[in-house]
């Protein structure tokens, strides 16, 4: 037994009849069709009974202790956002004097070398990731969400 | 004798509608900003719950969502309704999701049976009828599951959300001509996975 309209009525209609979204014509084409049709007018019942389930289902929601705050307003972020470039002025200045003094110090040639070979790895590690970074956010497939 | 008026009543303020809300927010008005995080994020969480079947999946897809939310506010147009784009955030995130989790995952994807609340918004008299309700809501939720993702974004948008087609084709980002289609297939889809369960539990049903 076929579960299709004999009539080879577009069922999709039903559904436009069962949201109220058709235009008049439509929706006259619809209520005289349904007046012939008993295997449209079961299936129009059971979305019916369907629909009018899902519309009074009612979900639990997380208290409020459950939510992370929520992101501060523009001049928080704008003063977090000098307060990181000053901190990492302030952190490269002192990195860059500490150096200037070791390399000027009595440390020898070799120990010089390991410690500077060292720092650069870091160096480079830490230039890696932030590539990385502004790679990935320059692909956010988010970066131009719907306004 | 002076005749003692009572002091007019102070005039409840009017809520502010929903544009005015956004544009407060965009400059920066904190209590503006705090209403919006209270309506949106239930929303929120809501609709992620209903496109994951998993509360906890849920609240990190919605605090991910409100993260977005606020950083992409300014651009908004206020003029426009705020819950298809909020909706539209989450429904990202949850696809976004889905694609990591798809080769990560390894539990099953059986939806929560605690995600439910039956109270009050079902006006029926009849504890019968009550009952009846709550055991179709319960399979429906469950049968959800087994729908593609295409089928049950957009049922989730009509049927729980309710949703007008256009803010559907809105949020989805399809014709309406499509909404009306795909979502007439989902809800036939759902219909045979219900037809399905019933069937292998030997429910009889009632129509």
């Amino acid at each position: 037994m076929t579960d299709r309209c004999p009539n080879a009525f577009e069922e999709t209609q039903i559904s436009g009849h069962l949201d109220g979204e058709l235009t008049q014509a439509a929706e006259q084409k619809v209520r005289i069709h349904l007046e012939d049709c008993g295997h449209c007018r079961a299936l129009l019942d059971e979305l019916r009974t369907m629909r009018e389930a899902t519309m009074t289902t009612e979900f639990s929601k997380p208290d409020d202790s459950q939510w992370d705050e929520r992101p501060r307003g523009g001049a928080s972020l704008l003063a977090r956002g000098a307060g990181w470039i000053f901190a990492v002025v302030w952190a490269v200045a002192i990195a860059v004097y500490a150096l200037w003094q070791f390399w000027q110090g009595s440390a020898n040639l070799v120990e010089r070398l390991l410690v500077f070979g060292g720092l650069s790895a870091v160096a480079l590690l830490f230039v890696s990731v932030l590539l990385d970074r502004l790679s990935s956010a320059r692909t956010d497939p988010y970066r131009e969400v719907e306004k | 004798m002076t005749e003692h008026r009572p002091a007019p009543a102070p005039v409840a303020a009017l809520p502010p509608s929903e544009a005015q809300t956004v544009i407060l927010a965009q400059q920066g008005a904190e209590d503006a900003l705090d209403e919006l995080a209270r309506s949106c994020r239930q929303q929120a969480y809501v609709f992620a719950l209903q496109l994951t079947g998993h509360p906890d999946d849920a609240l990190d897809v919605a605090q991910d969502a409100m993260v977005r939310f606020f950083r992409s506010l300014s651009r908004f147009d206020p003029s426009r309704p705020v819950r298809p784009w909020l909706l539209r955030i989450v429904r990202n995130l949850v696809r976004d999701r889905a694609r990591r989790m798809r080769v990560r995952r390894t539990e099953s994807l059986e939806p929560a049976d605690d995600a439910l609340r039956f109270e009050p918004k079902d006006p029926t008299p009849d504890p019968e009828a009550q009952t009846a309700r709550r055991e179709l809501q319960t399979l429906l939720w469950s049968c959800l599951r087994e729908l593609p993702p295409r089928y049950r974004e957009v049922l989730v948008l009509r049927d729980y959300q309710d949703l007008a087609y256009a803010e559907i084709a809105s949020t989805l980002k399809i014709p309406r001509g499509t909404v009306m289609s795909r979502l007439h297939r989902a809800r036939r889809l759902l219909r045979d996975v219900v037809r399905r369960r019933q069937h292998n539990t030997g429910e009889v049903r009632d129509d």
